[in-house]
């Protein structure tokens, strides 16, 4: 192998951050069998902004399990290269055992931040979330919305390259949604992150994506894609967003009406 | 219901104006606790003084609880009570510090080996079935009248418990948690560090409560069958009122063996509520 064409492969490496290549994944056994997944195919560039939309049930999150090598593919392969993979589930998953603040720590322990850094880099995550006076809280104690924000600043505490996000702000309210895409899209672009977003509100993708993918249902298939070009930064309310939204749900049902 | 609902307010420090509201109500709830069981206590004890009073047995056959009372008030006096109190104490914490030991080993290790599992898991479940009494015969002919033979059976009666607690604590770990913890970094001994054990914890000290009672209630059976000379014990002490028909003593000191068995079993279960409800999990009362 030549100089060049090492360059050339290592390029071709680069310039995908995920990569999953005609994945099936089947659950269950014989009988009774759901394909979750067929012959999915997809390649994310590094610090791309995806966001994968589609019906409930079309397998969105059987693929951020995929990607994340939480779960195999029953065929094909997903590679993310060294890569560490960051994930917010769609259930908040806060450990139940520590407070808001312990949560946090843990995270930054397991990804090796020393202690005394550590009370710091807390309090700045509380405050990316917006939940400063929280941290001696119990998970049990905080609403859902609150909930799903301490998973967010858990998340971002873990120092990661891919970060994987399934519906993480399903449960807030409008402002305090606002303000947690203004975070995560700060802190996408600080980090260079490479993020996969999984929404059911076509608006918040257009508000976010570089690029958004429309998922089929029965078996999960990649429908179409959808290139989001408004410059950054973006707010929900405006026009250029609220035409992408409406294009994208055009598409939605136009892949509904062909389904039946 | 109302107790969960209260519990977070507890933990707002003292000398804050909610620290300084709540001081009268959580007397009023400690009484709201109290009154139950203490009613319950009296009119057990009223019961018993009726059956007294009808004749139904001689009084120096049943006596009447102020009777024992007494006798029980007279016995604190005596050196040689408080020395079967502290022989029996002893055995228990010794039993059940040893039945603490095998059952967490073995437990961990069924919870981690397939192999182990199929092996000795129902095994374990079994033995739990088993009444203490039936392993005496046993010990005797093994360790003969000795410490040794009442240590045996008060382990084989708690250690299945605390053995079970800890696989079943374990079994019931979340799999959607282990999942964040993996991708959060954990894994092998930090995975059980952090998440394994403190998930598994509830139901660890609901076994070692179960554990607990199997200990007492063994460690009695052995005091009455391995009688070891020049030792007094409760159990020596119930057998010896027996034989010198003195109704009082036997009473009293069954009252004694209730209260330690009752004392030290509520203080497994405010631990183990004490963990529950810090983690939002509903309050058990038992
Ligand atoms: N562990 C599993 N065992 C069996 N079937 C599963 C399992 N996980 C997912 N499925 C099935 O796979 C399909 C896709 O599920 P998935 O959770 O990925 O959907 P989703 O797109 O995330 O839906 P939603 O938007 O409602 O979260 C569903 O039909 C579901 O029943
Ligand atoms: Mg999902």
């Amino acid at each position: 192998m030549t100089l060049s064409e090492a360059q050339a492969t290592a390029t071709i490496l680069q310039s995908a951050a995920i990569r999953v290549q005609n994945v099936t994944k089947r659950f269950g056994r014989d009988g009774q069998q759901t394909v979750a997944l067929r012959d999915v195919s997809l390649t994310v560039k590094p610090s791309e902004f995806l966001c994968v939309v589609g019906r409930s049930g079309c397998g969105k999150s059987t693929l951020l399990n995929l990607i994340a090598d939480l779960d195999r593919p029953s065929e094909g392969f997903i590679d993310v290269g060294a890569r560490k993979v960051g994930v917010m589930f769609q259930e908040a998953s806060l450990f139940p055992w520590l407070t808001v603040r312990g949560n946090i720590d843990l995270a930054l322990k397991l990804s090796g931040v020393p202690k005394d850094l550590r009370a710091d880099r807390i309090q700045e995550l509380l405050e990316t979330v917006q939940l400063s006076g929280m941290g001696a809280k119990r998970p049990h104690e905080l609403s859902g919305g609150m909930r799903q924000r301490v998973a967010l600043a858990r998340t971002l505490a873990q120092d990661c390259e891919i970060l994987l996000m399934d519906e993480p702000f399903a449960s807030l309210d409008a402002i305090t949604r606002d303000a947690m895409h203004e975070q995560t899209e700060r802190i996408w672009a600080e980090r260079h992150l490479t993020i996969v977003f999984v929404t059911h509100n076509v608006r918040e993708a257009a508000r976010l994506a570089n690029r958004v993918i429309v998922m089929k249902p029965a078996p999960g298939r990649i429908g179409s894609q959808f290139s989001i070009d408004i410059p950054r930064p973006r707010r929900m309310e405006d026009l250029s967003v609220a035409t992408s939204a409406a294009d994208l749900h055009e598409l939605l049902q136009e892949q509904e009406a062909g389904h039946e | 219901m109302s107790e969960y609902a209260t519990r977070p307010q507890k933990r707002a420090t003292a000398g804050t104006e909610r620290g300084a509201q709540l001081a009268v109500p959580r007397g009023k709830r400690l009484w709201d606790r109290t009154w139950p069981p203490l009613l319950a206590v009296i009119i057990a004890l009223l019961i018993w003084q009726i059956v007294v009073l009808s004749g139904w047995r001689p009084e120096y056959v049943l006596p009447a609880p102020l009777t024992v009372g007494q006798t029980l008030v007279g016995q604190f006096g005596e050196p040689k009570f408080w020395l079967a109190v502290a022989t029996t104490l002893n055995r228990a914490l010794v039993g059940f510090a040893i039945s603490v030991l095998l059952g967490s080993a073995i437990g961990i290790a069924v919870s981690r080996s397939r192999v182990l599992r199929s092996a000795i898991g129902s095994l374990i479940t079994g033995l739990q079935t088993m009444p203490s009494i039936a392993w005496f015969p046993l010990a005797i002919l093994l360790f003969g009248l000795s410490e040794q033979a009442i240590a045996f059976v008060v382990v084989l009666g708690a250690a299945p418990s605390i053995a079970n607690g800890v696989v079943s604590g374990v079994d019931d770990v979340s799999p959607q948690l282990q999942r964040v913890a993996q991708v959060l970094g954990a894994k092998g001994m930090s995975m059980y560090r952090h998440v394994m054990i403190p998930a598994a914890l509830p139901s660890y000290v609901a076994g070692l409560k179960q554990g607990w009672a199997f200990a007492w209630r063994s460690l009695m059976a052995g005091e009455l069958l391995v009688i070891i000379a020049s030792r007094p014990s409760l159990g020596v002490q119930l057998q010896f009122f027996r034989e010198f028909a003195n109704a009082p003593g036997l009473l009293s000191i069954m009252l004694v063996i209730l209260l330690i068995g009752v004392l030290v079993d509520s203080i497994f279960s405010s631990v183990a509520n004490g963990v529950r409800s810090r983690r939002g999990m509903g309050v058990v009362r038992l």
